[in-house]
């Protein structure tokens, strides 16, 4: 009973010793951390939108929960676009994560991967600059949003139609959530 | 055993990932490119000199019961650290190694190390053994890393190194490239360990993990003893040649 007690106790010390300096490194890291998630989306937002010197968000359906945050980029007279993120399921390699930008008259500006799993060589190479522009610029909600190889208009990389399929889908899905929220916030104005 | 012998032993004659073999997971996963590789090496070396040291500290103050959990503790702790430390002011490596970041926890040379090493060891050895190791480690996934990254996507460090006339091997930095890696590297280590021990005029044995005679895989099924009994075995033992 007794070395139980020992035991225990040395174990319990060694824990709480543990949760201690784990609770101080987070109180110094949680700042930093935030704004580089905040500095990683705000650098997102920038590649999709037009040049713009201020940023404002918007849910439009607030209080919902499952509500879109869109970021709407002005310069000093008015908007020149907006952005939001949209995710799909249906990546090779788990969910993937785009931010879209469009400009005023609803089309695609540009397109950035924040998060996906992938294969690297394959349809990792869908996260460059150049191909997403090349692909997604100036398509929008009318367009047919499925890859060439289904009968639609969006390019896709030889050997990774599935990402391009995916990346179409959380386009397409973001566009319509878009439309319809807009839609419904200026119908009740 | 002197501190440059212990120090030297993790860097080549006990090289964690080319002659214990531990730690593959994170070795054969993460290293699709040097920056990978370098990064994952760089956190688990902190944490292996961290856990090294406060293993070593306690090592009269842990009971043997519970030593185990306690160093279960003391790594998880750390690798959190590293973790968050590495969230907050290495952004983007910290999402290119994501998942394996917390799997530092489970890798079995911190563990081992500790059990092996720090709980019976000053602290000075410690320190000294979980640098060399970690450096070692580093070193081996950094080349790993290096030899599929040149291949697989015909750069190093991100600079080309082949021009633009050259088709990136795939499969390099898919996962089979780093099982094919990783044994053409053994064998390379085997035979340069060879030619070493031949000019020595020593008779070269592998290390226990590399050598298919002593391997279990084959022999599953059958419980220990029957091993050592089994005709088999005993076949195997008079063809093994004797030691020059």
């Amino acid at each position: 009973m007794k070395e139980m007690l020992n035991l225990a106790f040395k174990l319990a010390l060694i824990c709480a010793v543990a949760a201690a300096a784990l609770a101080q490194v987070d109180g110094f890291t949680r700042e930093p951390i935030r704004q580089a998630e905040a500095r990683a989306q705000r650098e997102a937002v920038e590649a999709v939108l037009p040049a713009f010197a201020r940023l404002a968000t918007d849910t439009l359906r607030a209080g919902l929960a499952d509500q879109a945050i869109y970021f709407t980029g002005s310069d000093s007279v008015q908007a020149v676009g907006t952005a939001f993120t949209a995710v799909s399921g249906l990546g090779y390699s788990g969910e993937i994560e785009v931010m879209v930008g469009l400009d005023t008259n609803g089309r695609v500006n540009g397109v950035r991967i924040l998060r996906h799993a992938e294969t690297p060589g394959l349809g990792a190479n869908y996260a460059a600059a150049d191909v997403l522009d090349a692909f997604y610029k100036g398509k929008g909600p009318g367009d047919d949003w499925k890859v060439t190889k289904d009968g639609g208009q969006v390019d896709a990389i030889t050997g990774a139609t599935v990402t391009g399929r995916a990346i179409c889908d959380a386009i397409e899905k973001g566009l319509d959530q878009w439309s319809s929220d807009r839609g419904s916030a200026g119908g009740s104005k | 055993m002197s501190y440059s012998q212990t120090f030297s032993r993790g860097l080549w004659k006990d090289n964690p990932i080319f002659r214990l073999l531990l730690g593959l997971c994170p070795t054969l996963a993460v290293t699709t490119s040097v920056e990978n590789g370098l990064g994952m090496g760089l956190a688990s070396t902190f944490v292996l000199l961290c856990s090294n040291t406060i293993v070593s500290l306690l090592r009269n103050f842990i009971p043997k019961k519970v030593r185990i959990p306690a160093y279960i503790v003391v790594i998880a702790s750390f690798v959190t650290i590293v973790d968050l430390v590495m969230h907050a002011y290495f952004f983007e490596l910290h999402k290119s190694l994501g998942l394996f970041i917390p799997l530092i926890v489970v890798n079995c040379i911190i563990l081992g190390r500790a059990e092996a090493f720090a709980s019976r060891n000053t602290v000075g050895l410690s320190v000294v053994d979980g640098l060399g190791m970690g450096l070692g480690f580093t070193l081996g996934l950094a080349v790993l890393g290096g030899v599929r990254e040149i291949f697989g996507a015909g750069t190093l460090l991100g600079f080309p190194v082949f021009g633009d006339g050259y088709p990136p091997a795939l499969v390099m930095i898919l996962p089979p490239g780093a099982f094919l890696t990783l044994g053409l590297l053994l064998a390379g280590m085997n035979k340069l360990e060879e030619k070493r021990a031949i000019r020595a005029g020593e008779a070269y044995r592998p290390p226990r993990e590399m050598d298919c005679g002593s391997c279990v895989l084959c022999n599953l099924g059958e419980n220990l003893r029957d091993m050592e009994d089994s005709p088999r075995a005993a076949a195997k033992k008079e063809e093994s040649p004797a030691p020059e």
